[in-house]
């Protein structure tokens, strides 16, 4: 294989990575720029999404529904849980919410693998990307182009929702001072509420879209609260275009680093989150944490 | 207290004394963790790193030196206090959740090498028939069921006094300090990143200890001593116990093990259990069981009402 | 020599100018007021001499011995000791506690976990005198946070003055507090330093706080010093009179 298309072939898996990564990522950084908390919970969220994505694909026979249904259930829940819990932690500190969203992860890990069991499940890629396509004369799983193009629709649309509609003005604004908000009459509370759903929400479409090419388990759940951790403080606990460059940037390191220094590429990334956590605490753009 | 943990052994049958020992370990491991959390806020995900690295250290030296078992648990939590020193002053680089996503970053690390450092760790099957090696001159107290109770005992009970006196000291005021305003303590003139440094390789030199204890009694050491999942149960007992209080850890050890063993036989959902009842303690009780006992004693005390005796019409300004 | 030596000490922010040029002497002993409307600067020049900014340009110079860049534990251990304009305590440990962990930053031994009985005990000694000097000995067990607003900028100076220190820096410190509690928290402030050994900087707004204590006043105005001299002489400064009356406040 020439330079060229083993460095296309990995590009455009680093991309689909990147899309991964990114729906991963942005929630997490959405709840932080609201909430300032981090929810320690994201990862088994991620996870919830690719697990209910297998059974609504089993059930109904069509990755599509599942794509729908699994990110609004997750989305649901992580609502439910803001409602019901974190709410009474506002006047706390912030390691009461870390505790509580660990607690969290904890429980929701758990009901996952009483309801699934401890294997690990299979989701098929619907038929549609199922193939192959040929990228420079090497094979390449239509599957990652789909994601790569996915991620960036998804990109796109958020991007449009946070600057355009009403909702999205409100949660910029909120972000920024949330007490101007509540001044001028909305119920900030519901505000947030609608973050850490849709937060949870594009973690549940990332693990429902991760299921076809990682089968989905139990395991997973601390490595990526790691890896959405490191995408927050790299990009910048807070900032939406941040998180986007960040999942760029780790999505790269983690596919050719796998590739040059497969031992050493966890290793690395956690220097590279410690160099930014040192050099700027606040992330490559973001604002103080 | 140390009455009743010496008499044990006469009265306990022998299945039982297992289970005490191991969550007399467990607890020296949460008592370590409460230094840091319940002292210094300082939230650790990763405690599991030390535990991990403790159980290889003296496993890997009980296999292959001549070490007497009591020379290598030592030699295990020196060895791990020492490397900590330079891994707090990485996570103290950063604060709050910074601070606890790098460790739980340092302890996936951890994790992560001796799973494939096969040929020193054996991989995720570890090290197995570790013996628990007697001496020196002969020394056998310790080899037997019971003998190795005692010294469980005489380690924790060790530890317990020494951290008992640290928090009691100049040094433990300034923990105090930093837990209630960081910023003042600095402005008062106290390097504070130096004092978190100490607290936290002290913390983890004795989670290290709980750890170099645990290869030679279960004779075994693996990657599941290093998972998040553990570093997940000591915080849990810290709080479930009590943080801040020494003995609530060692309690909510004791309360975790014995509950997660019996509903282990009745259910195999007792891991969820546990993670509601930690998410209760902390948003209704996060003093912990041995904070409401003390809470409710110091109330039945003659004449005791928190902050009686401050009604004397000041206004407070909380 | 002055205790304390500014040199066109400068600090900017971007483009935004908070501390400019300002050149100050302070003598030993002396109890020097700094006033200025809002926005003056004032609070950032106490954070550069302090240690917690670093100026852009200029430095400070404390006891003879250049102090810029230095952090801000070891600034304090020169003998320099701040309040807050903001009440900064420990509100859960009670106001001796408070005072007690001030001056134990003064004892050589302070870091050791053996042997501290002595250390608690002599830092308990210094932190005694201070609250007895400011008249709190009587709340000396009650926890900071529920003090009253004026027993706690009281605790913040007995806190300072339990250090010791050389140079003690007091921070709008009747702050928030009624009329009779500035009455009596000048009374004390006044009683303290009569005897001339205290070399203070004091940042007010109240005028007869000001008038009261300082012995040399120094203006400023946006960052730059516009006046400097006795009380009275300030009181009748032309330019002063229009920097506060003038519609810049």
């Amino acid at each position: 294989m020439s330079f060229v298309a083993f460095f296309v072939t990995q590009s455009a898996n680093a991309l689909s990575q990147t899309a991964l990564l990114f729906f991963l990522g942005v929630g997490l950084t959405l709840i932080f720029g609201i909430m300032r908390i981090v929810n320690f919970a994201h990862g088994t969220f991620y996870m919830l999404g690719a697990f209910i994505g297998y059974s609504v694909a089993r059930l109904t026979g069509s990755f599509w529904i599942a794509l729908l249904v699994a990110p609004l259930a997750v989305g649901a829940v992580g609502a439910l849980f803001e409602l019901g819990i974190l709410r009474r932690l506002y006047r706390r500190d912030a390691s009461a919410f870390l505790m509580v969203t660990f607690g969290l992860a904890l429980v929701l890990g758990e009901l996952i693998r009483l309801a699934w069991g401890p294997e690990a499940l299979r989701v098929e890629p619907p038929s549609a990307f199922a193939g192959i396509v040929f990228l420079m004369g090497e094979p390449f799983p239509t599957y990652r182009l789909f994601l790569a193009g996915a991620g960036i629709v998804v990109a796109l649309a958020l991007w449009q929702f946070l600057d355009r509609t009403r909702l999205g003005l409100l949660i910029r604004a909120t972000s920024q001072n949330a007490e101007m908000v509540h001044a001028l009459g909305t119920d900030v509370d519901l505000v947030r509420s609608a973050v850490f759903g849709i937060g949870c929400g594009l973690a549940g479409v990332g693990g429902v879209l991760a299921a076809p090419l990682v089968t989905a388990s139990i395991g997973m759940a601390a490595q990526m609260i790691i890896d959405a951790f490191v995408i927050v403080i790299i990009g910048g606990m807070g900032s939406f275009p941040g998180s986007l460059i960040a999942a760029v940037v780790v999505a790269f390191v983690q596919v050719f680093g796998e590739y040059y220094l497969p031992d050493l590429a966890l290793a690395f990334m956690y220097l590279v989150m410690l160099l930014v956590l040192v050099v700027r605490p606040g992330g490559l753009l973001g604002k103080e944490a | 207290m140390a009455v009743v943990l010496a008499l044990a052994p006469l009265a306990l049958p022998l299945y039982t004394m297992t289970l005490l020992t191991e969550a007399l370990i467990l607890g020296l491991l949460a008592m370590s963790l409460d230094l840091m959390v319940g002292y210094a806020r300082l939230i650790s995900f990763g405690h599991a790193a030390a535990y991990g690295f403790g159980a290889y250290v003296s496993g890997w030296l009980l296999l292959h030196t001549s070490l007497p078992m009591v020379v290598a648990i030592p030699i295990a939590a020196l060895l791990a206090g020492t490397i900590a020193i330079g891994v707090a002053w990485v996570c103290t680089q950063a604060t709050g959740v910074s601070f606890s996503m790098l460790t739980l970053a340092f302890a996936q690390l951890l994790y992560a090498v001796a799973y494939k450092w096969t040929s020193l760790t054996g991989g995720s099957d570890g090290l197995a028939g570790i013996p628990r090696r007697p001496g020196p001159f002969g020394l056998h107290l310790f080899v037997t069921r019971n003998g190795f109770y005692y010294l469980v005992v005489i380690a924790l009970l060790g530890a317990f006094v020494f951290c008992r006196a640290l928090v009691r000291s100049p040094f433990g005021a300034v923990l105090r300090g930093i837990r209630e305003n960081e910023p003042k303590t600095t402005a008062l003139g106290y390097n504070t990143r130096a004092y978190k440094i100490a607290v936290v390789a002290l913390s983890y030199a004795l989670g290290a200890l709980a750890g170099a204890l645990y290869a030679p009694f279960a004779g075994f050491a693996n990657t599941e001593l290093l998972f998040w999942l553990l570093s997940g149960q000591a915080l849990i007992m810290v709080i479930i116990g009590g943080a801040g209080t020494l003995v609530g850890p060692i309690l909510g050890a004791v309360f975790f093990l014995t509950v997660a063993h019996q509903l282990s036989n009745y259910t195999e959902a007792w891991a969820l259990f546990f993670g509601l009842i930690f998410i209760a303690f902390v948003i209704f009780a996060p003093e912990g069981i041995w904070g409401l006992v003390t809470a409710r004693l110091a109330r039945h005390a003659p004449g005791a009402r928190p902050g009686a005796e401050y009604d004397d019409g000041a206004p407070g300004t909380r | 020599m002055a205790l304390l030596e500014l040199d066109e000490l400068t600090r900017r922010f971007g483009g935004l100018v908070a501390v400019d040029h300002v050149t100050m002497r302070v003598a030993e002993g002396e109890v020097r007021a700094i006033i200025g409307p809002n926005g003056a600067g004032k609070s950032t020049l106490f954070n550069l001499i302090t240690g917690v900014l670093k100026p852009t340009q200029g430095r400070v110079r404390f006891a003879g011995e250049t102090v810029t860049g230095l952090s801000v534990p070891r600034i304090c251990q020169r003998g320099i000791a701040r309040t807050f304009q903001l009440t900064a305590l420990f509100p859960e440990m009670s106001a001796r506690e408070n005072a007690r962990l001030a001056a134990q930053a003064r004892e050589a031994r302070r870091w050791h976990f053996y042997g501290g009985a002595a250390t608690l005990a002599e830092a308990g000694r210094r932190a005694d005198r201070a609250l007895e000097q400011l008249g709190l000995g009587r709340v000396a067990d009650r926890p900071a946070g529920l003090l009253s607003h004026g027993d706690q900028r009281l605790l913040e100076v007995a806190m300072a003055l339990a250090q010791e220190p050389r140079l003690l820096l007091l921070d709008e410190p009747t702050q928030g507090l009624s009329v009779e509690e500035t009455a009596q928290a000048v009374e004390t402030l006044a009683g303290l330093l009569a005897d001339g050994q205290m070399t203070v900087l004091l940042v007010e707004h109240d005028m007869e706080v000001v008038f009261r204590l300082a012995h040399q006043i120094t203006v400023l105005h946006r960052g730059a010093v516009i006046a400097d001299g006795p009380p009275q002489a300030i009181k009748d400064d032309a330019e002063v009179q229009s920097a506060y009356l003038g519609g810049f406040a």
